[in-house]
């Protein structure tokens, strides 16, 4: 009997799942289920992605002034447009450069800290409500608390600096601190959610695994290399992939803090959608960029994918 | 099933790109914060929307990222009126709407001042789903970009000329014309506002410069911007011993590039285009009007290089001497208790000229019925307070009103004012006017008084890139 239980432990109740035969009754009457607790949310999902994603692209096709009545077809001209247009591409080298360097430091950043926090110290609940707080705050807010903080003239990072003898920083007035200045601000404000990933993470990693480590004689370091980082690899994709995502499409930082300047050093390539959507009412012009940075976003994340996906799965 | 993973992964990612929606560290602000100086000091930077000019003014004194509404009489002709006028002007305006529906027990009136940023995207928004606020306020170069799409009513006949209550003889020529978009007559002018000198008197004392008498013309006002520039030392930039690198009270600034750059190029006889197609932002007399505001910074060393340098908060602190700036600055500089003074622009070119705009009243085409009787009855009203309007700084745009403002009452209203009737212009209408600023030249101007190009690369490419919006939007 006992051992009956034992056999029987961890398998679900109610009938037992077919052996695939693809497209047979037996097969869909198993999942017509599974396919029906989804279909509410498909539903939303077709009619809220799915169909603005391709009205967009129907969009992008036209000449689509957003208050005129009419909206000439213009076939593939708006791509053809965009190829040679070169505030495109700065504004993609832009957000690529800020995409890249905010993703890298904010994935081992908050990995660190991750890992920090997770072990038993002193305070530890505290130190991760404080490196928590600034998620909970609006672009807007970070937006004015930073480009205050960084003001070249005023700001409080400048007035350390001053005050140990060194010389301000133009933080955001320089062409080449400005994105990692952005960068730095986004890491800080940002951080926190990776990290509260990574805490999930590393609470999923078995303990004996450390245990054994620790009879064997490893050391804290060799503990983190050899099991820590290595268990913690699809968590550390999925982080990297989210923030490469997220990061691509970075609008407020530079709206609120530079406005995209000095000159377009800072000019994104969202900021440039919204400016030609809504500002110059060039729908069509916009959408087309929208679809652009998705396929950009897609090829770098099927990359990733390619690089990086099959390290990221792990067996216990 | 893997493939099917897959691809309803990548779907996933699709879906967030294409809908802008991604996770929380890059969604859009609820308010793009940006403008947030005096409001008149945004509604063009709206459209200026790049200078790092214009972001220092933004951080400066207050960021109102809620809408700001009020309610005026009880009537049972409910009109919505939304304007961007959240500076203490905004005050001003519910105070004068609120006197007319005193008068017109009729009508009330719900204004809803808001940013100017977040404005335009309400009002498109509004527009595109057809149900706009019965009134709004633009300025006079949008409305080519608004009427060409047919969503602004033609106020013909508001004008007396045409049967209508507002006397169109009492209103500058000049802003008359600049209401007219092929045959039609869009809106109702409030003011004129525009660009001036305003200077710290206490700054001028120091220096040994009389605080009541202004630079004229170049040769003074960089004479002036040297005594006035001072380093840590306290040698002025007259000084052999002056030390650039280490200034701590700046003579002037460009300030909003597109009003301090159009005015001297109209000064010096240049323009963003000749009028029939085609860019001149690069022209013999543009670049010298450019070079003239380059030299001040990285010659002459009286002029801070703009990103990272707050205007308003050095004019305000003390560290800035002469400022162009427009008439709203009136409230912020008597908020921060300086000693102001106010002047016309110099004179720095070959000819008299500087920038104004005007705030103008529109109503949407759907508006109709009683409904746009009482429109009319507050836009009739409004407009004739021009001198109550006045007590924010920004002149009337009524010849009249003009007129009988005094010295006394109305300082920098009247100085201003008088400079802008005898050789205020406007910009040149286009309907892609805001692309023409946001990607023609704006940003060139910013990389060449930020040093990251010449003055030569940087108007070239701005006439390119002019050239390239007006071959699209003739």
């Amino acid at each position: 009997m006992d051992n009956e239980m034992i056999m029987n432990a961890g398998r679900r109740d109610g009938p037992t799942p077919p052996r695939k035969q693809v497209g047979s009754w037996r097969t869909w009457r198993w999942t017509l289920g599974n396919y029906l607790f989804i279909l509410p949310f498909m539903i939303l999902f077709s009619i809220f992605v799915i169909g603005p994603i391709l009205y967009a692209f129907y969009m992008s096709l036209h000449e689509w002034k957003v208050l005129a009545r009419q909206h000439p077809f213009v076939g593939l001209e708006n791509y053809r447009q965009l190829l040679k247009d070169d505030i495109w591409w700065i504004a993609l080298r832009n957000s690529l450069y800020f995409a890249f360097l905010t993703s890298a430091v904010n994935t081992v950043f908050a990995l660190f800290v991750a890992i920090g926090v997770s072990r038993p110290i002193l305070g530890r609940d505290f130190y991760r409500f404080i490196f928590y707080a600034p998620v909970v705050l609006s672009v807007s807010a970070m937006g004015i608390i930073m480009s205050w903080m960084m003001n070249t003239q005023f700001g409080v990072i400048n007035y350390f600096l001053i005050w140990f003898g060194l010389p301000p920083v133009k933080w955001l007035a320089d062409t080449y601190l400005v994105v990692p200045s952005l960068s730095i601000a986004t890491v800080w404000w940002g951080f926190g959610f990776p990290m509260l990933l990574y805490i999930a993470g590393l609470q999923g990693i078995p303990e004996h695994l450390y245990e054994a480590a620790r009879i064997d004689g490893a050391n804290s370091w060799r503990i983190t290399w050899h099991i820590t980082l290595p268990l913690m690899r699809p968590t550390i994709f999925f982080v990297a992939i989210t923030q490469l995502i997220a990061h691509f499409q970075v609008f407020g930082q530079p709206l609120i803090m530079t406005n995209g300047g000095p000159g377009r050093a800072s000019f994104t390539t969202i900021m440039y959608l919204y400016q030609t959507a809504w500002r110059f009412f060039r729908m069509g012009y916009g959408t087309t960029i929208a679809v652009g940075l998705a396929f950009v976003i897609l090829f770098f994340t099927l990359l990733q994918f390619r690089l990086f996906g099959r390290q990221s799965v792990v067996e216990y | 099933m893997r493939k099917v993973t897959w691809a309803l992964s990548l779907l996933i990612v699709l879906s967030l790109l294409l809908a802008a929606c991604g996770a929380p560290p890059t969604q859009p602000p609820p308010e793009a914060a940006p403008e947030t100086q005096a409001e008149e000091a945004t509604p063009e930077t709206e459209e200026a929307a790049d200078t790092t000019d214009a972001a220092a003014e933004e951080a400066a004194p207050e960021a109102e990222p809620t809408a700001i509404v009020a309610e005026a009489g009880t009537g049972d002709i409910q009109l919505v009126y939304w304007n961007g006028l959240t500076g203490s002007d905004g005050g001003t305006m519910v105070e004068m709407v609120e006197a007319f529906t005193e008068e017109n027990p009729d009508i009330s009136v719900r204004v809803e001042m808001m940013q100017w940023s977040t404005y335009f995207d309400k009002l498109l928004t509004s527009l595109v789903s057809g149900n706009p606020p019965d009134l709004f306020l633009l300025h006079e170069f949008e409305i080519p970009q608004f009427a060409s799409q047919g969503v602004l009513q033609d106020t013909s006949d508001y004008y007396t000329s045409n049967g209508g209550p507002i006397p169109d003889e009492d209103i500058l020529p000049h802003v008359m014309k600049a209401l007219e978009y092929k045959g039609g007559r869009y809106g109702v002018p409030l003011d004129l506002h525009g660009w001036g000198l305003w200077y710290n008197k206490d700054l001028f004392e120091a220096a040994g410069l009389d605080p009541e008498a202004c630079p004229t013309n170049g040769e003074e006002f960089l004479d002036y911007a040297r005594k006035l520039t001072l380093d840590a030392n306290g040698n002025d930039a007259t000084s052999p011993d002056f030390d650039p690198e280490n200034v701590v009270q700046w003579g002037t600034q460009v300030s909003w590039f597109k009003p301090t750059v159009l005015s001297t190029m109209w000064q010096y006889g240049a323009d963003w285009t000749d009028g029939e197609g085609n860019a001149t932002m690069n022209s013999e007399q543009a670049m010298a009007a450019v070079q003239f505001w380059y030299d001040l910074i990285y010659t002459d060393h009286v002029a801070p290089q703009p990103a990272g340098f707050d205007g308003w908060q050095s004019f305000a602190g003390g560290q800035l001497a002469m400022t162009p700036e427009g008439s709203w600055m009136l409230n912020f500089n008597d908020e921060n208790e300086i000693n102001w003074g106010v002047c016309p622009l110099p004179q720095f070119g070959d000819q008299p000229a500087t920038w104004t705009s005007s705030h103008v009243i529109y109503t949407p085409t759907s508006l109709e019925g009683e409904k746009l009787d009482a429109a009319q009855r507050l836009i009739g009203y409004l407009t004739s307070q021009g001198l109550v309007w006045a007590t924010s700084g920004q002149p009337p745009a009524r010849v009249s009103q003009l007129e009988a403002m005094t010295l006394e009452e109305f300082p920098s209203a009247k100085v201003l004012g008088d400079s802008f009737m005898e050789f205020g212009r406007y910009d040149t209408a286009n309907e892609c006017i805001q692309e023409i600023i946001d990607i023609g030249y704006m940003p060139e101007l910013d990389s060449i008084f930020n040093g990251i190009k010449t003055v030569e690369e940087g108007l070239n490419d701005a006439n390119a890139r002019i050239q390239d919006i007006l071959d699209r939007c003739q």
